[in-house]
């Protein structure tokens, strides 16, 4: 597989389509402006809170993790940014690609967006393929919607994708079905089919949750790889902090709708500021060193339409008090770009 | 503490062969779901499986419990011989083993109250009356840290670690000696992940319970087993004390599938990302069944199949290059 990979890094300007003007990159600084950012993002379905002002940006070339336990909103964020989510759900706030505005755009704008300059590929990869197609031509389906090619043209990049994501004998693989292929086999599908777009964010949602260990090793990478090799961004949505730690530069940890602790990955894991994070890190086993006793989280993650006042974890936190249940508790600075919602942050964390 | 003490669960060299069809009228293949494995379990002590799906570890549970007959072997619990499946025998030494699985919404009956679910394992033994029955229920759903207004409820009113202390109380209903959990944990939330293991090392403390402990999860089993089991294609691959495994694994697949376990913080042993994926067990390669992804292989592991040996150390391991290395050494 790997006299492919030199072969994309050959030509690797020739993979923006002009038309599309996503050679802003060249023509302004990396650093202008991040790449996606979101601010006060809010998400209700039929009034029950989902999102309750998520504020996060993307820039260029990024690997970001966001980790929460099920139902802390971590996939509804991205769902919600690409307008993925349905009529029921009221959005509110701001998502910006480049400075332009993505919510509440023309449906054939989002088009352009979604699967172009934003993929995105999901935990179950069986389910995402359609299962009476053959996977290449899925992945040169892609290619013609998003890149004009021909069949011919459509069927050669197909190859050249399957061969970069590290499936072997790519060639004869192109004409297999989906059900042909094993989990991790179809994760690569997947990640080519997002590729063919040529994008500027991969959205990961749990990409390796269903794959064996050893296979997630595989995956995880392989997007390492692309990631560097094509130097898009990347959104890791995983429950897994060592998933996250294993990828991204920055995480955000999420909790009931909110981002609530933000960092940079190595002082996120050696200094959490937010009792939740510690909570989740405590709770973890740990792979060497004497065994202890799990610290777990009492109780459960609150209902969303039953959350508690204020501070939504106030009522599983160690460290609570009563001023927690007075109001949603406003993010604080924890340290070097680090940041944490909790009134009662370690003295220590706080820079001096 | 429990030296000498007989087992209370043996397999002896067991496979379990499945026959299976390539294509609508192709012909049969035989696959070795689980191919000569021997393992025990002492009373109140957990053995912990872990390997990568198809390796065989949740055919190995149902084995344990009767509920597959095996094609060569012998299983063995309390020293006697497993009587067949669904015989009056049988039926009487399910009440003693019990099995947690991984989805406890498809475990329970979504129509009965988690009381009347609870209660059926001593209706179905004929256990108690009625009012002791209540009382035992009352007691259980105590024991798994749930609250009394939880009996009255129905499955879906309530939460997945919730549901999950349901079907572990169901399965205690009994008072059983061997628990056989698959995958327990693999379906909850990390915060809530952490409770229910604490509670499962509980309960064994409290009730001396034996547990067969089956997952991928390789920390969680780390932190319930007193000893554990790699599997690859059917087979043990290493088998000993849970500390020694995961911190310095000797079989190049237990390598690998430990190095491969993300970890938040720096890692300990360099990642080795295995090429290829797992083999089919209808198409098992020649010789040791991991040679085809190993890195280590040489000529005599495409040939002879290792067998699971002692080690100077005291665990178990099945490959050829480690007991030639150790050969060497000594």
């Amino acid at each position: 597989m790997d006299g492919l990979v030199s072969d994309f890094t050959a030509q690797p300007p020739s993979v923006h389509n002009p038309a599309h003007g996503r050679q802003a990159g060249m023509t302004e600084p990396a650093t202008a402006r991040p790449l996606v950012a979101i601010s006060g993002l809010q998400v209700a379905f039929d009034g029950v809170p989902a999102l309750r002002g998520i504020d996060l940006t993307v820039q260029r070339g990024e690997a970001v993790g966001l980790v929460g336990e099920s139902g802390c909103g971590k996939s509804v964020t991205w769902l919600a940014a690409l307008g993925l989510l349905g009529r029921t759900a009221r959005i509110t706030g701001s998502v910006t690609l480049a400075g332009e505005e993505l919510l509440g755009v023309a449906p054939a704008t989002l088009d352009r967006v979604r699967g172009g300059r934003i993929a995105m590929i999901f935990q179950d990869p069986a389910t995402a393929l359609n299962p009476v197609h053959k996977v290449g031509r899925q992945v040169a389906e892609s290619l013609r919607l998003h890149r004009g090619m021909d069949h011919a043209a459509a069927t050669a990049e197909a190859r050249r994708l399957f061969d970069m994501v590290g499936i072997p004998d790519a060639a004869r693989r192109l004409h297999a079905y989906p059900h042909e292929m094993s989990g991790g086999q179809n994760q690569r599908v997947m990640i080519a089919m997002a590729l063919a777009g040529q994008p500027e964010l991969l959205i990961a949602d749990e990409p390796t949750t269903a794959l064996d260990a050893t296979i997630q090793a595989q995956i995880l990478d392989l997007l390492r790889r692309l990631q560097a090799e094509t130097g898009m961004a990347l959104v890791l949505i995983s429950h897994d902090l060592g998933v996250v730690a294993d990828l991204c530069s920055r995480v955000g940890v999420m909790y009931a709708g909110r981002i609530v602790e933000q960092a940079p990955t190595d002082a996120l894991f050696a200094r959490p500021a937010h009792p939740y994070t510690q909570g989740l890190l405590g709770a973890l086993p740990d792979m060497v060193g004497p065994r202890r006793r799990l610290s777990a989280i009492p109780g459960g993650i609150p209902e969303p339409w039953n959350l508690p006042p204020g501070c939504a974890f106030a009522p599983r936190c160690p460290a609570h008090t009563p001023a927690c249940d007075l109001a949603e508790p406003a993010s604080r600075t924890a340290g070097r770009e680090h940041q944490a919602a909790c009134l009662h942050l370690a003295p220590a964390t706080v820079p001096a | 503490m429990t030296e000498g003490v007989a087992n209370l669960l043996e397999l002896d060299g067991v496979s379990r062969v499945y026959g299976s069809r390539r294509g609508f009228l192709g012909a049969s293949v035989a696959v070795r779901a689980v191919d000569q494995l021997s393992l025990s379990v002492a009373p109140g002590r957990t053995l912990g499986i872990v390997g990568e799906s198809g390796c065989g570890k949740s055919t190995t549970g149902r084995l344990a419990l009767g509920l597959e007959t095996p094609s060569q072997g012998r299983v063995r619990f309390e020293g006697q011989p497993m009587p067949a499946v669904g015989s009056a025998a049988w039926r009487r030494l399910r009440a003693r083993m019990q099995l947690v699985f991984q989805d406890p919404l498809g475990a329970m009956d979504r129509r009965l109250t988690i009381a009347t679910q609870i209660a059926e394992p001593l209706a179905i033994h004929a256990i108690g009356d009625v009012s002791e029955r209540r009382d035992r229920v009352a007691a259980l759903l105590r024991d798994v840290g749930l609250r009394p207004d939880h009996a009255a409820r129905h499955p879906h009113e309530l939460s997945g670690g919730q549901r999950q202390r349901a079907v572990l109380a169901r399965a205690l209903a009994t008072d059983p000696a061997l628990l056989v959990c698959d995958e327990p944990v693999s379906a909850l939330d990390v915060s809530i992940q952490a409770q229910v293991v604490n509670m499962l090392t509980d309960l064994q403390q409290a009730r001396g319970i034996a547990m067969l402990f089956i997952s991928h999860d390789l920390k969680v089993v780390r932190q319930v087993s007193h000893s554990v089991a790699v599997m690859y294609l059917g087979r043990i691959v290493e088998q000993g004390d849970p500390e020694a495994i995961f911190a310095q694994p000797a079989h190049p697949y237990s390598r690998a599938l430990v190095s491969a376990i993300p970890v938040p913080g720096p890692r300990r042993i360099p990642r080795i990302v295995l090429t290829g994926d797992p083999p089919n067990p209808a198409d098992r390669p020649t010789g040791c069944a991991f040679h085809p992804r190993c890195i280590a292989a040489v000529a005599v592991c495409r040939a002879r199949t290792p067998e699971l040996l002692p080690t100077p150390d005291g665990r178990m391991v099945a490959c050829h290059i480690v007991h030639d290395s150790n050969r060497i050494a000594t």
